[in-house]
């Protein structure tokens, strides 16, 4: 029997890569998280609140999936997760997992036309 | 000098006579001897009156005859002797006329006609004619004397001849206090014999017989020949011839008298004593008025001499002055400059004492001399003489010239002397200007032009080009002040010269350097200005070049190294038509190599410009790009390596393509199996759904129900397993989707799963009824409406998961009873999203943001609330205090989102 995979390796190897965000200013962030391992879920960013401080330092997602907060490697699951950015006070440190999409590979124009 | 003069004036008069007279001061007046027209008729009238007295005698008085003769004799000798002749017989050496006329013309100073050289009568009588003529041609008129008488030597008219001469040559000129003749004569004697108390002259005859008269006027003149004193009255006879001596031998007198005719006379001859007499007035008067002569002419001569000597004084003076003067003058005028401030004062000085030392008595002299002069002029006038004409350029005129040019020649040194120390002071303080000004300049200028010269720019960054030009700029600044400075120096050094500075070479030299100086320095600055600008422009445009490079090689670049990431990119492809675009995007890309070759090119071709510039110019090329790291090798290197990657890129995209392509065999492969299971277990699962909610039947009927679908679903099995095996190939070739079929392997694992353990479950929880059934004695139909209600919220796994979240917190996986029961009141109250459950939060909060534990235990279930008391996270917004639920985030975290 085919084990469920976690649904980060059901993802698999696909491309992917990381994404470091540095948020400064304090809560509330901006962010709504969702799932985790309670849920059997990735712990992803579900929404990006417009004009926070999330949304203005632009390289959030929605759709990232959490990795790390503050360099603490996360396990899964979101209490966790909320615990770490509640203990933030002034800065929050977020490693995220941006996942490429399939989608037909973008020509890289000249920029310099 | 001629104040001297006067103070030792002491005139010594020398009167000359022909015979010596004593010297004596003149007191008296001079008298002024005169020529005086006398009547001789009244005289000849009187001779003749006492020739008729004689005539009555018929004869002359043989006494009378005899002095006469004797006296005459000796008159007429001493005057022929003049001649070089004389006579012996009176009556007959005159017969001839020839002596006759000799005596006239020595007595008279005149020529008398030739006389006849003869010897006849007529000759003779001619000769004595031309005497007599002559005699008469002096106003004399001879009555009676005819010349026949005196050729025939008649001794009577003979005398009487020779009388009328001596009466008028000899004693008709006497002229005593204005009485003539015979009176002035007998004036005379008596004059000159009145101090002698025993002489009393009357007359000529009686008066002379004692002989004192004759001694006393001998004594008179001569007190050196006769000691009078001793002379007796009645010593007549050795009064007389002592006279008679004394008059030969001293006086140069013949004895014209015979002492012992007069003693023995009683009436002596008047005419002989006359005539006698007349010798000495003639020998004194004359003396005497030649002595007078000679003291007015002396004093005449004094004065002129005295004129003179003033004359001549003056001259002197004024030629000493005049010359002093033009000694002077050009001394004055002698306006040469000094060099220094002192020998100016020396002169100074020196002026000064001429001022009070040297001209002031010359002053006095030229004053005197106009004294001098103008009594002088005043004596003449007064003395009749003309006026004194000093000689050519002595004259008053020109010494007063002389002197105003003196004075004005004085009043232009003076001026000078003072402008020139004024000039000379200027000088020296324009002199020290000039030096301490050209010295400040010195100092200043000290090094600027080695530091003009620099070639600093060459190796200067822009920057330091640019820092070098603000420097310059400031030095501009500071040359333009000392322009002023220079100006200054310069206008100096120009009054110097104007004003004749004795040292203006020096002077002239060093501003000339200065100025020299000072040009070059403008010339250096300038030069050095272009030469910085020109560098700067250099770097300037080295440096836009850089900051192209810059900006195009960074684009260049990143377009580079994004191409070479894409070029390398690991794709991951899971569709034909994905590795199709890939190859498509390829070869586009591949498309615009040229162009990003031109710009590659032109990159480059910055670089060389820029090398191009810095080996033109010789600057030193800062080798760094200050705008980016990037250089010219690297592009190029990476530009290679990209070419490298492309066909590299090619080779894997068709091998790709290849495999995507057996990929996509595969996937139908499991799709086509896996539309088949998946509804299988969907139908069964139904089934089995079906069969919970239907509540007809016993439990044990149920449970029956699923132990057969129980078997028919492990029957089942080995398709999934085969699936299993289409699904690993997939997995082994890396398939993650699969568009033929909506079924993963997952999925039907899951469904599998969920099947066999909703089986299980189902039956568990139908044994688990059944227990609480029989346990707790609940009623089907209770158990029924449990059933449906928890079918009703059977939101499949994830809610289930939520759910059992909720009810089997510590995983025990047991639900109690009551929990699942809160849940349910929980649940079934209209709280569908985590807002609500804020809101509902809220209410129970009482509006505040966070709740406490006193209101959860008092507005829930004890058990409810204990559940959220533990569950709740501390509040720690705005307005937390100890012991404050975030109500909030718990709500949302039912829902299984959090905001942060």
């Amino acid at each position: 029997m085919g084990e469920q995979l976690p649904a980060k390796e059901r993802r698999g190897a696909e491309a992917s890569r990381c994404v470091e965000v540095a948020l400064s200013g304090g809560a509330p962030w901006g962010f709504t998280l969702r799932g985790g391992r309670e849920h059997k879920e990735p712990l992803l960013i579900t929404k990006i609140e417009e004009g926070s401080k999330a949304a203005a330092m632009g390289k959030l997602q929605v759709g990232d999936e959490m990795v790390s907060i503050n360099d603490v490697i996360l396990t899964g699951y979101r209490q966790e997760a909320i615990c770490l950015v509640k203990g933030s006070h002034r800065t929050l440190k977020i490693v995220v997992r941006r996942y490429r999409l399939n989608s037909p590979q973008k020509v890289r124009t000249c920029p310099f036309l | 000098m001629m104040s001297q003069m006067r103070s030792t004036r002491t005139s010594q008069v020398q009167s000359h006579t022909v015979s010596q007279v004593q010297s004596h001061t003149v007191s008296q007046v001079e008298d002024t001897v005169h020529y005086n027209h006398h009547n001789y008729e009244s005289e000849l009238e009187e001779y003749m009156m006492q020739e008729e007295d004689w005539d009555r005698d018929l004869l002359l008085d043989p006494a009378w005859e005899k002095q006469q003769r004797k006296t005459f004799t000796a008159w007429c000798n001493s005057h022929l002797r003049k001649a070089g002749t004389q006579i012996e017989n009176i009556e007959d050496d005159f017969r001839n006329g020839l002596k006759l006329m000799l005596l006239l013309e020595v007595i008279s100073g005149e020529r008398l006609p030739k006389p006849d050289q003869g010897k006849m009568r007529f000759h003779k009588i001619a000769n004595v004619n031309k005497a007599l003529d002559y005699i008469s041609s002096k106003g004399v008129k001879l009555v009676s004397i005819g010349a026949e008488e005196i050729v025939d030597g008649n001794l009577k008219m003979t005398l009487g001849m020779i009388w009328t001469i001596i009466l008028r040559f000899a004693i008709h000129d006497i002229s005593v206090e204005e009485t003539s003749a015979k009176e002035g004569l007998l004036l005379w004697c008596q004059r000159k014999t009145a101090p002698y108390k025993n002489v009393n002259v009357q007359n000529f005859h009686t008066s002379w017989k004692d002989g004192l008269a004759l001694c006393a006027l001998i004594h008179r003149h001569r007190p050196d020949l006769i000691d009078y004193s001793k002379l007796q009255k009645d010593d007549a006879l050795y009064n007389l011839n002592l006279a008679l001596e004394v008059a030969e031998k001293e006086l140069d007198i013949p004895k014209m008298l015979d002492a012992e005719d007069i003693v023995n006379t009683p009436k002596p001859d008047q005419r002989a004593i006359m005539t006698y007499v007349s010798c000495f007035y003639h020998a004194f008067a004359g003396a005497e008025q030649a002595e007078m002569a000679a003291n007015r002419i002396c004093k005449i001569l004094a004065v002129n001499q005295d004129n003179e000597k003033a004359m001549g004084e003056y001259e002197r003076l004024a030629s000493e002055l005049l010359q002093w003067i033009q000694r002077t003058i050009p001394w004055l005028e002698n306006l040469s400059p000094e060099k220094t401030m002192q020998a100016m004062q020396q002169k100074l000085e020196d002026f000064r004492d001429y001022r009070r030392l040297h001209k002031p008595p010359k002053t006095q002299e030229k004053c005197q001399l106009e004294i001098n002069f103008n009594t002088l002029q005043t004596k003449l006038r007064i003395s009749n003489r003309p006026a004194f004409m000093p000689s050519e350029g002595k004259m008053v005129s020109d010494i007063a010239g002389a002197w105003q040019r003196l004075e004005h020649a004085e009043k232009g040194y003076e001026e000078w002397l003072l402008n020139e120390l004024r000039r000379l002071e200027r000088l020296d303080h324009l002199a020290e200007k000039f030096r301490q000004k050209a010295l400040i300049y010195e100092v200043w200028s000290h090094g600027k032009d080695y530091m003009l010269k620099q070639k600093d720019y060459e190796s200067a960054s822009l920057t330091e080009v640019r820092a070098l030009l603000r420097k310059h700029e400031a030095f501009e600044s500071d040359l333009a002040a000392h322009q002023d400075r220079v100006e200054q120096i310069a206008a100096i050094a120009q009054e110097l010269n104007e004003l004749d500075y004795h040292n203006a070479v020096e002077i002239n030299a060093r501003c000339q350097k200065i100025c020299d100086q000072w040009d070059n320095f403008g010339t250096l600055t300038q030069k050095r200005r272009e030469a910085l600008e020109r560098a700067e422009k250099l770097q300037e445009t080295i440096d836009q070049l850089f900051l192209e490079f810059a900006k195009r090689t960074t684009p260049f670049n990143n377009w580079m190294e994004g191409a070479m990431e894409d070029l390398q990119d690991m794709f991951i492809v899971h569709s034909i038509e994905e590795i199709q675009s890939l190859i498509a995007a390829h070869e586009q890309f591949k498309s615009t190599l040229p162009e990003a070759d031109s710009e590659r090119q032109a990159i480059l071709g910055i670089v060389n410009e820029v090398q191009k510039i810095t080996q033109t110019y010789s600057i030193s090329s800062t080798e760094s790009n200050p705008y980016t790291m990037i250089s010219c090798k690297e592009i190029s290197a990476k530009w290679d390596k990209m070419k490298q990657l492309i066909p590299q890129r090619n080779a894997a995209l068709q091998e790709e393509l290849v495999r995507q392509q057996s990929n996509e065999r595969l996937r139908r492969q499991f799709a086509s199996q896996a539309n088949i299971i998946g509804p299988w277990i969907q139908r069964k699962m139904e089934e089995i759904a079906q069969s919970s909610i239907e509540i007809s039947g016993t439990l044990e009927d149920q449970m029956n129900q699923l132990k057969q679908l129980e078997e028919v679903t492990i029957n089942y099995k080995p398709n999934v397993d085969k699936l299993e095996g289409d699904h690993q190939l997939i997995q082994e070739a890396l398939i993650f989707d699969n568009k033929h079929t909506n079924y993963t392997m997952e999925h039907i694992r899951v469904g599998w799963e969920m099947l066999l353990t909703t089986i299980a479950r189902t039956i568990n929880e139908i044994e688990t009824q059944i227990l609480t059934r029989d346990a707790k004695g609940i009623t089907q139909q209770q158990m029924n409406e449990f059933r449906s209600s928890f079918s009703h919220f059977d939101r499949g796994e994830a809610e289930f998961a939520r759910i059992m979240n909720l009810v089997d917190p510590n995983n025990t996986g047991l639900v109690s009873f009551q929990s699942f029961i809160s849940f349910m009141t929980r649940e079934t109250a209209d709280t569908d999203t985590a807002d609500q459950v804020v809101a509902s939060f809220r209410i129970l909060a009482g509006d505040k943001p966070y709740i406490l534990v006193e209101e959860l235990r008092r507005e829930l279930p004890s058990e409810q609330a204990e559940y959220c008391i533990a569950s709740m996270p501390p509040y720690r917004g705005p307005e937390a205090i100890p012991g404050a639920l975030d109500y909030a985030s718990f709500s949302t975290a039912l829902y299984g989102e959090s905001d942060l």
